[in-house]
């Protein structure tokens, strides 16, 4: 792959990426205007006057004519200013900003998770085909998609909290920047790692398992169709190694659908943090968008819809990306 | 649209596996619990008896030991009280913590899971589907502006952005007058058969773009094949060239896209009403969030039976969309997200 293509491609990606991001804005700020009953609702006292319902509407901004305040949001969007909560009077991005890292931890060891379990168990499924391990792998697949999240993490609080006492089901009270600070701070690097982990392990596992589920089917299938090309049968036939025939070959092929899977289901993992932090109590951007809706904070809600939008289109250009140094027939155009 | 052939190898692909079968059965079984709850239910499963709170599954007594200090002649005496609470022959999966039977609830919550997983998908069908094949169909410029609109609806989980539109629009419910209680067969029971009319709304709405791309994919391939060529020369309209040569050819994807997202659905929708946004009460996932707070105090089977009847049914539908899918063998890309 030439250089300049790369380069090329990535500008157009992201201009296309702008596009997105700027459809997924005025989506969430028409929300407001589909909703029954005025945001001032949420803000003025219900006894209020018509004139202090004024002076609120005014304040906010939203006797403005539409398209000033569509202006308006957009130019204060480009500033990094999403407004300010209803119900806290805090600055917006300073509320998304603070729970995001939370929600990043969680999505990221829950895709740690899934990687380090679902790769090797697919392809020791595919190589070993009607074994009694690839009969495992498939049960455990099977349930893995089938099995809602939110319930997954509470039979673990129920065995392994509850009967077991070892983790703490509640609560995300050291974090990974601690653990990475106890590397160079005075904090004992070994206790806090076990901190980290007794609080990020069942989290983690309840929200990856469905991804651990349904990588393990891709790579099981992708690699039992890739052992069964001309490719991999001309590389045994000169004499290769079966191990670089399978890791080097047949699972880089493999790889390359996964990933594209990965990028696309970057919303169900957004989603499925959403719950498991109101499952386990994880103060992240689920919990603050949950309770921005129950307490008709649009403007909380709508700064966390619009961060969650714009990490999925970065997110997926990234993917788009490696696409191609993982496949080398893709051509960038 | 469905040939002989692929009758053939449904058939060929479901006498071969077992696990085919294993869903069949599932799936026929919770269709069958759904439409005979009335019959089928031992009790009311909205009738609270509070003298039967929190009873055990059967096979399962429950031993709770209370430790009450009391001065005795001067002296504390500790005494430890054991009692054994037995399970109720009526009440074979227990009683929640209102005394409601847990085995009639788990009846009842399959309608609210199959109501909304399929009407929800049928939604998300007569919405991507249409969208899909026009964008395929004529391409350029069309394609590219609704594969944005895509794009943009694919930038938001569907359950951040269901949970979104039902707190902006309220949770609207419809009564659907109960077969059973029009014949007088069966006494009526407060919402027993309640659709969740804004959930139904809003998982169509969240999920119509898988529908849209795999319908895209396949007008795009089948529009430059000879026959749809041929049809264009003959003078067939575009509508009636989508309706009669490209829709059917599409179909079978659609199917196997279907299934998955039934099941997809069924888990959306237990996840919105585990969270509160469903408006109805009878429903797997309301039932989980009522028995988390039972499982400190040692009451797990609350939490326990609904979300088994949740990965029994899903498993169920995802065996038979294996079957489906291995039978009839369409390109899908990527699966249908929860």
């Amino acid at each position: 792959m030439a250089g300049t293509s790369l380069w090329r491609f990535v500008i157009k990606r992201s201009l296309q990426g702008i596009g997105v991001v700027w459809g997924v804005i005025t989506v969430v700020f028409a929300l407001r205007f589909v909703t029954p009953g005025s945001p001032i609702n949420a803000v003025a006292p219900l006894d209020a006057t018509q004139e202090t319902r004024q002076a609120i509407a005014a304040e906010l901004g939203l006797d403005q004519p539409l398209y000033v305040q569509y202006g308006q949001y957009l130019f204060d969007l480009i500033r990094g200013d999403m407004g300010y909560s209803y119900i806290k009077g805090q600055a917006v991005t300073t509320m998304v900003f603070s729970k995001l890292p939370a929600t990043v931890e969680l999505a990221v060891a829950a895709t740690v998770v899934a990687l380090v379990l679902s790769i090797p168990l697919g392809v020791l499924s595919a190589t070993r085909r009607n074994q009694p391990v690839d009969y495992g792998a498939t049960l455990f697949s099977l349930f893995g998609i089938s099995t809602p999240n939110f319930w997954l993490g509470i039979m673990m609080i129920l065995v392994l909290a509850v009967q077991l006492n070892i983790f703490n089901t509640s609560g995300r009270g050291v974090s990974s920047v601690d653990v990475a600070m106890s590397l160079v701070g005075p904090a004992p690097f070994f206790g806090t790692l076990v901190g980290w982990l007794s609080y990020v392990t069942l989290p983690a596992i309840a929200l990856g398992t469905y991804f651990t589920a349904l990588i393990t089917r891709l790579t099981r299938s992708g690699m039992l169709e890739e052992l069964g090309k001309s490719y991999v049968r001309a590389t045994r036939a000169k004499g290769a190694p079966e191990t670089l025939v399978r890791y080097k070959h047949a699972l880089r092929n493999t790889l390359i659908p996964v990933i594209t899977v990965l990028g696309l289901q970057l919303g169900t993992l957004i989603g499925g943090a959403v719950i498991t932090e109101a499952v386990f109590s994880w103060p992240g951007l689920g919990t603050l968008i949950i309770q921005s809706i129950n307490l008709r904070d649009w403007p909380a809600l709508q700064g966390s819809l619009i961060v969650i939008g714009v990490g999925f289109v970065l997110v997926n250009i990234v993917v788009d990306t490696i696409y191609g140094y993982l496949d080398p027939r893709v051509v960038y155009n | 649209m469905i040939s002989p052939r692929v009758l053939r190898n449904l058939k060929k692909e479901f006498r071969s596996s077992h696990l085919a079968k294993l869903g069949l059965v599932l799936v026929v079984a919770v269709l069958l619990v759904a439409a005979f709850a009335p019959l089928v239910a031992p009790h009311n499963p909205t009738a609270q008896n509070l003298d039967q709170s929190k009873l055990p599954p059967v096979g399962f007594a429950q031993t709770s030991t209370e430790t009450t200090s009391k001065m005795v002649n001067g002296s504390i005496q500790t005494v430890e009280n054991t009692t054994v609470i037995e399970p109720d022959l009526a009440h074979p999966l227990g009683t929640d913590g209102l005394g409601r039977d847990m085995l009639s609830r788990v009846i009842y919550g399959a309608r609210t899971s199959l109501m909304v997983g399929v009407l929800g998908t049928l939604l998300a069908v007569l919405i991507g589907v249409p969208v899909g094949l026009v964008a395929g169909y004529y391409g350029g410029s069309v394609d590219d502006a609704l594969m944005r609109v895509a794009d943009i609806s694919l930038a938001f989980p569907s359950l951040v952005l269901a949970i979104a539109l039902i707190g902006l629009w309220g949770r609207a419910t419809y009564s659907i007058p109960d077969p059973f209680v029009v014949a007088g067969l069966t006494p009526a029971m407060p919402e027993a058969s309640t659709l969740p009319v804004t959930v139904v709304v809003v998982v169509g709405l969240v999920n119509w773009v898988w529908f849209a791309r795999v319908a895209r994919g396949e007008a795009l391939s089948l529009r430059s094949e000879e026959y749809v060529k041929a049809a264009r020369a003959l003078g067939a309209s575009d509508g009636r060239i989508i309706w009669r040569h490209v829709l059917p050819n599409a179909v079978t994807p659609i199917i196997v896209l279907g299934t998955v997202q039934i099941a997809a659905i069924i888990l959306l929708e237990s996840s919105l009403s585990f969270l509160g946004f469903s408006g109805t009460t009878l429903s797997w996932g309301f039932d989980i969030s009522q028995g988390r707070d039972y499982v400190s105090s040692g009451q797990w089977w609350i939490a326990t039976m609904p979300g088994l009847a949740i990965m029994l049914s899903v498993i169920g539908i995802n065996l038979l969309g294996d079957w489906l899918r291995d039978a009839l063998d369409p390109d899908i890309e990527g699966e249908g997200g929860a």
